[in-house]
This record gives C-alpha cells, structure tokens and sequence, in this order.
C-alpha cells in the first residue's frame, strides 16, 4: 500500500519534462562486507513502472548523475568505481580500473559534452569522453578526500568540491583548484541554487552551513545553522525561489523560505531528526522527501511541516535525485 | 632402541601431504550433505568423489542466489578449477550465469581486493575472450584480467618494497595465502605463477620467523577479540599446524586451509622449516610493515609500521612504535608465553588505552561521522567498550629492547575513555603485588614483571583474568620478562629487577629511564623524536632485506635463498 502511494507521489506532474525520482540506497542494517545484502543501489520510483531496482543491488551506491545529451545514460558514484548505466540505469558498465575506489560523488558538466566529474577516496577524476578514459583532475586540492562535487550549470569548466580540508574551485575544467573557503573543514555537501546561479551553499562536518554569492570565488558563514552538527544534504526547491531545506544528524529538517536568512526545523511526523537526504519535487510544489537514518523514506506536501512514511523502510538513503523521464 | 623410534614415529605429526589430505578429506565428508556448501563442493571435486552430486549441488547453491561478495568469489573459483573435467553442462552454465548476474563489491581492504582480483583473473583466464555483457561489471575478460593482473603486480610490488598494509594478521594471513596458493597454481602465465609462489615464501617466511609453536605473537595489525587473549585460537595456528606441523589446528580447520590446499601444490620448503622451528634461544627480529590507506588527515597514505618480536625458547615480546597504525582490531605489543597445549590458556600479557573516535574511523575509512561508530560496532562488538582489549591508540607510543616493553600513554583530556587497561590472564600463576611497586609473575616458564607508572585498581573480565584498570590520562608500563632457567624462584627474579636503577617521570609528558635486565639504557619520552631511519624491510638472523628493494634473504645455518622480485628469480645456496 505505501508503494502504492509513493508511486503515485513520485511521478512529477509538471506538465512539461516529467522527472522520477532515484535513491541512492542500501539496507546494511546488519550489513558487513559479505553478507546477503536486501534490496540496495539505485532505485527508482517511477509512475507507471512501479519501483524498480536499476542494475545490480549494491552496497554503495552515494551518488548518481544522468547525461544531458541522452538522459537515459546515468552515471553512478560507487564503490565499486564509476558505474556508466544505460538503458535507464539498467545496463551497468564499471568505467573506472583499480586506481580508485569507493566514490563520493559524481556530477556532469551540462555545458561540457561527455565531460563527467567524481569525488573519490583520494582526489577527483574527470572524462571528456562520456566515461570511456578518466584522467586524475586534482591538481591544488591539499587533502585528498573529496566527498562532493557540483558541476555550475552557467558556465563549462566551472566546478565546486568539498573535500577533507575545504571548499575547491576550478575554472579550467579540472586542470587547477584552488580552495575559495572553509580550510581545515570537512565539507560533506555543495549545491548551487537553481534560481541565482551566483548562489551557492555548503554544507560542513561541525562548522555549520556556509554561503557563496559570487560563483564559488568566496565564502562565509551562513549564520549559525546547525553549527556543531554535521550537514549531510543540501536541496534548493526549484519551483519556489528562496526555500531551501537541509538534511543533518539531530538537525530534523531545516527549512528556511527567506532563501536562508532564517530556518526552521519541521519535523511532524518523522520519527527521529538524524536526517540522510532531502530533495524536491520539481513537478510537484512544496513536495519534499527525505530519508531518516534507518527508519524509512517520508515525504511531506507542505514543504516539511508534516511527514509521512514512504516506504524504504529501514534504509539509509544517501542521496534522492530527480531525473528527466527520458531517462526511462 | 627399535621401540623408542617406533613411539617416536606413532608421536610424531603427519607430514605436509598428509595433513594437507586431511583437511580435504574433512571438508569433503561432512556429517550431513543436506548443508553442503562451496567447500565440500570443491573437496570432492578435488579428490573426484561424486562429480554428479557436486554439479547437482552447486546449481542449487547458485539458484538461491550469491551472497558474500569476494568470499563467495574465491570458493566459486576453486569449484571451478577443481572441478575443470568433472562439472557438468548445466553446472558450467549455472556458473557462468552466476557470474554475469551477481556483482560482488570489491570491498574496502587489500585482503578484500586480493580475493577479489586474484578470483577475476582466474575466471577472466578460464572464460577468455568474452564481452562485456558476459560478465558483471560489463567489462571483457580481456579487460578484467589486464586489470587484475595489474593490481596483483601492484599489491606484490608494494609488499616488497614497502611490506605488507595489512601485516601479520591472526586470521587474515590466510586471506593473503589463500589467492598466492591459487595462483601459483592455476595461473598460466608462469610470471605470475612464479611471483605467487615467491610470495608464499615471502608471507610464510613473515610469519615463521614471528611465531611460538604456531602461535603467531607479537604486533598485528589486526587480530580479533578471542585470539587477542588465547593466541592459539585462530586462523594462523591452523597454518602453523599446516605448514610445519607445528601447534594445534582449530576444530574443522578452520576454512580457510581447505582453499589454500584445494590448489597448492607448493610446500614450505626446507629453510622454511627451519626457521619455524629450529632457532637459537634468542633472538631479534626487527621489520618494516605499512599501515592500511589512510584516506583523511594524513599526508602520507601509508605509513610506516616499526615492528620489534625477540623470541626465545619460553617467551615472545613484540610491538610496534604506537600508534593508530591500522583500524580496530590493531594489536600493538605483548608478551606471548609458550604453553604446551594453548588450547583455552591465555597466555599473553599487554596493555593499552581503548581508544574509540571519529580521527581513526574517519582516517581508515569513508564512513560519516554521526554513524561510523555504530556501523563498526555492528561487526566488531568491542569497538566502543570501555573495557576493550584491542586496537590502537594515537595515545600510546611504545619503546622495547629485547625482553623489555615500556608502553607510555598520555591520553588527551576528553578522550572518550580517560584510561589504560591491563590484560592479566587467568594463567598467570604466582602474581605479586610488590611494595616496590612492581607487579610479579609467571607465565608458563617466563618470569614477567610488569611495573605501573599510575595507580591503578582490578576489574575481572568475562572468561577470566583480570584487568587492571588506571584511570589516569598521564600513564604507562613497564614489562621485563625473563626466562624461569634464568632465575630460579620468582624471589631471585624480584630481587634482579628491583635492583635496576629507574626514574619515573609523569609530567609534563610521561617519561621513563630504565637499565633492563639486558644492561641496556632505554631513556624513552612520549612525543620525543624516534629514528627509525635505518630500520630495514626485515632484519634478523633469518630474514634480512633492505626497504624499497623487493628483495628477501632467508637465512638459517649455511642455507640461503634469496628471493628477487626484481628478476623474479629464487637462488639457493
């Protein structure tokens, strides 16, 4: 019954490009490397299809992002290596060798053709050829370890990292960083508002939420939002300009409607406030789920203010993306 | 005359042929076949009893579905070379299938990657010319084994010149010989072939040169809750018996010896047998290990494990410099008595500070910081106990000559656990607590006197002995040990040690001047500067090579051989 109803909230009705929803999870409540490992990877929600795991079930699938030329190839951060998947995400290719492992995060340059970015274990690797060679694009960032990345859908070559020691930028597609913010910070989570691309949020490990409003270049904090406790997701909504909500342990859902000069914590319903991933319905206004550390996915109309389950239960799910139905 | 020899013979243990034929046969008649797994499957095709049975069985197996990742990877990969002439049609197909439609993770340790690729390129080489729709992760097998073959030169290289990430494990040791035992002889290219059987030299050598009757002692990177305080209980003892005979297996002999003799026709060889059992009564073993990848805080990836074991007749000390050198199940010193059946004794003494957090979870793996505590203690059950008895401690720095260990802790303020544990086992007889403020005892026929730098009070343990408990941030212990020939009541032994000049100083950082039992001056201060710059790859009298050389020189009387990574060759002398 609740996939019924998930099902029929997951299918975007916008009107225009519909978008299903993708959840990065994996159900390791009594899972060690090695044992039988229920339903986990990336699965999708999808109107008429119903849920459908995509692919193999996998212990850590973090990430995914889909091709802008053909959005029926995603392309998954795994800990396996970097997952090309076509055929709506069905069709698995590991594109990566033994050089990396266990991936963080993956984003595509929708102004850069087949150039695709991930965040690893020890650094960042790109392709300019849709996945079919990778080449290390780190050069500048002290601390390796890079949880996330997001390509700036304004301009090509333009990308943010978080990474062990701070906040990255590059301009020239990956050839130099240079950190912008946050030094001596673990920055678990970057996004860039769908309204103001000058806009960008990070999210830290104990150092609270910070803000850029000039493309990444600089940084600063972002008030005193879940300062001592750790931001795992950011999510702008794209229909209502000035709401964003934040996903972190013990923060609930942070939900602020001023474009962040104020927050508020909502929370009815949720069964406890160690929040994973947040995200919005592009096709459906003031429709956000979120995934609650172990408990389950809950999804609310009313931008956060009540909750209710959706399924998922007992799983972590690390990131929910939208992606456009041609991904089908 | 005759008779003796004749109980000598009945006394003695089978040879290596023998005992390897042992485990296979246990492995393939097991009470029951209704339970039957991969093991018994590649048990009876190596002995070619029952082709029909197993091929019916591994297609039901496979029906139910994979599970274990690599671990399901390495006993499907034994199936199949084992049972090469002997599966049937369908069995192939259900194989072949299995491996096309079930992705395994590759996992997050070398041993794991060492399982993973070692199987790949088996199958790769079984399954030649194939695309990449027939195999999980959509890659050709021409693309799978040239991966697979890289890591494996990798991970050898690094071993050689760097040692091993994941040094010296009780249990994981068979994890590393198990995939050089199936290369050595499944691999058709006799490059690899060779190098894998070098390497089961090399890994061997390590641990033959470090163990007591089978008992792996000293420093591990890691080891586990039980075989930290029984040291026999473990895997290692189960290729100690293997191997050289030596010790106790573990009831069922333990798993993984079934695959590692499923493919090996490698044996020990003689300088091997030596070393593991024919040694002076004294002596010094120093090597250089690599901690696992460090991914966060560190700049370096791997660093560089110092490792001191001095073996005598009765008695092992070995430790490590300190550290958060590996996660979790790190074991950084003790002392290991020999016991003529270790089988339910605890025959060790050490202590450490139960360190739990975030710097080395986060150090070693990807875990977020809010779960990565509760996601380790779902595997490892003592991770956040206050009362632990393993792992590493960025805490504690230790310092040993020979038969001395002096452990110095100096725990930050609001560390999770503000405290030293001592491990005193049920086994220790005679222990004294001296007005000199020593603490006497012995184990087995070694003197032990272990000297506390902070007060301390006992807390039994569950499964007996006690542990001794001292709840201060400035901290530390001294251990001699000696021999029970050396000294003939544990009066004389008192007397001996409370002579040795020592000054103890606790502030501002722990530091201690101490004349051994030896004669040596040990003047060691937390956080001073060590030099470790001449330590070598391995140095002892049996096993010497230079750091970055990939290179190894077995010694042992007038027998030599040198393995020589760099033209892949072996010379014996």
């Amino acid at each position: 019954m609740r996939w019924m109803l998930v099902l029929l909230l997951a299918a975007g009705a916008s009107g225009q490009t519909r978008h299903n929803l993708h959840a990065c999870v994996v159900n390791a409540k009594s899972w060690v490397t090695g044992a039988k490992l229920a339903a986990s990877g990336l699965i999708r929600l999808d109107e008429t299809q119903g849920v459908e795991q995509l692919g193999f079930v996998h212990p850590m699938i973090l990430a995914a992002d889909y091709d802008r030329r053909d959005p029926s190839v995603l392309y998954l951060a795994a800990g396996n290596g970097l997952i090309r998947a076509t055929d709506g995400g069905r069709t698995w290719r590991i594109t990566t060798g033994w050089d990396v492992t266990e991936l963080r995060d993956v984003t595509v340059d929708p102004n850069a053709p087949g150039t695709v970015y991930f965040t690893h274990t020890a650094g960042i690797h790109r392709t300019t050829d849709g996945g079919a060679t990778w080449q290390p694009a780190d050069q500048g960032i002290d601390g390796k370890y890079c949880e996330t990345i997001q390509a700036d859908r304004a301009r090509a070559g333009r990308v943010v990292a978080g990474c062990v020691n701070g906040v990255f930028l590059t301009e020239d597609g990956g050839a130099s960083w240079r950190r912008t913010g946050a030094e001596g910070i673990q920055v678990r989570r970057v996004a860039q508002s769908p309204h103001r691309p000058q806009e960008w949020l990070a999210g830290t490990q104990m150092a609270g939420l910070l803000r850029s409003t000039d493309g990444g270049r600089t940084w600063e904090a972002a008030g005193d939002v879940a300062v001592e406790r750790n931001l795992y997701d950011i999510a702008f909504d794209p229909a209502q300009p000035g709401r964003i909500a934040l996903a972190g342990w013990g923060t609930g859902v942070l939900v602020s409607e001023d474009n962040g000069k104020t927050w508020e914590r909502r929370g009815q319903g949720l069964p406890r406030w160690d929040i994973w991933s947040v995200t919005f319905d592009p096709g459906r206004p003031g429709r956000l789920y979120a995934n609650v550390h172990e408990e389950a996915l809950y999804v609310s109309e009313d931008a956060g203010r009540t909750w209710r389950n959706a399924g998922f239960d007992g799983a972590v799910i690390y990131r929910l993306h939208f992606f456009p139905e041609a991904a089908r | 005359m005759i008779p003796l020899l004749f109980a000598f013979l009945l006394a003695a243990p089978p040879d290596y042929p023998a005992r390897a034929r042992e485990i296979i046969q246990h492995h393939a008649r097991p009470a029951s076949l209704e339970t039957a797994g991969y093991g018994t499957i590649a048990a009876k095709l190596r002995l070619k009893e029952d082709p029909e049975w197993c091929s019916r069985r591994l297609i039901e197996i496979l029906k139910a579905g994979p599970t274990g990742d690599m671990f399901w990877m390495f006993p499907v990969t034994a199936v199949a070379y084992t049972g090469r002439d002997q599966l049937s049609p369908e069995a192939w197909q259900a194989l072949r299938e299995a491996w096309r439609t079930y992705m395994p993770f590759r996992g997050d340790t070398e041993n794991h990657w060492l399982l993973y690729y070692t199987s790949m390129y088996l199958m790769a080489q079984m399954w030649p010319d194939q695309p990449g729709e027939a195999w999980f992760n959509g890659k050709s097998s021409a693309e799978n084994f040239k991966e697979s073959e890289e890591w494996i030169h990798w991970w050898v290289d690094m071993t050689t010149r760097r040692g091993q990430g994941e040094y010296d494990c009780t249990h994981y040791i068979g994890v590393f010989l198990l995939p050089m035992s199936y290369l050595a002889e499944w691999a058709e290219d006799p490059i690899i072939r060779k190098k894998a059987r070098m390497m089961l030299d090399y890994i061997i050598a390590d641990y033959a040169a470090e163990q007591i009757e089978g008992i792996y002692a000293g420093s591990h990177a890691r080891t586990d809750d039980r075989q930290v305080v029984e040291k026999w209980a473990g895997v290692s003892s189960d290729f100690g018996w293997l191997l050289f005979g030596l010790g106790y297996h573990t009831p069922g002999y333990g798993g993984y010896p079934l695959y590692y003799v499923l493919a090996s026709s490698y044996q020990p060889p003689e300088i091997l047998q030596r070393i593991a059992k024919d040694r002076p009564d004294g002596v010094l073993h120093k090597e250089t290990k690599r901690t696992r990848h460090r991914w966060r805080f560190h700049e370096e990836r791997n660093g560089d494990v110092y490792k001191t074991t001095y073996l005598r007749h009765d008695y092992v000390v070995g430790s490590d410099q300190g550290g958060l050198l590996q996660p979790v199940q790190q074991h950084s010193w003790d002392v290991t008595w020999r016991v003529a059946d270790p089988r339910g004794v605890h025959n060790t003494l050490f202590t450490l500070h139960p360190y739990s957090g975030l710097l080395e979870l986060q150090a070693y793996f990807t875990f977020a910081p809010d779960s990565a505590t509760e996601v380790v203690y779902r595997s490892k059950k003592s991770y956040d106990s206050p009362d632990k008895l393993l792992g590493g401690s960025p805490y504690e720095q230790i310092f040993q000559d020979r038969d001395t260990v002096i452990a110095l802790y100096d725990i930050a303020p609001g560390a999770r656990f503000p405290h030293i544990n001592g491990f005193f086992s049920k086994d220790l007889t005679m222990v004294t607590e001296d007005p000199s403020g020593w603490i006497f005892a012995r184990g087995g026929d070694a003197w032990i006197a272990y000297r506390p730098l902070a007060p301390y009070s006992w807390k039994p343990i569950e499964g007996g002995g006690r542990r001794l408990f001292s709840p201060h941030l400035k901290n530390g212990a001294i251990v001699q040990v000696a021999s029970a020939r050396e000294f003939r009541s544990l009066d004389a032994f008192r007397a001996a040690v409370t002579r040795l000049p020592l000054e103890v100083r606790l502030e501002p950082t722990p530091s201690v001047r101490f004349r051994t039992l030896r004669g040596a001056e040990m003047h060691c201060t937390y956080g001073a500067p060590r030099d470790f710059s001449s330590w070598k790859l391995f140095d002892g009298p049996f096993l010497k090579a230079e750091r970055g050389s990939r290179m190894l020189e077995l010694r042992h009387g007038t027998m030599r051989r040198v393995l020589d990574f760099n033209t892949l060759t072996v010379r014996d002398e």
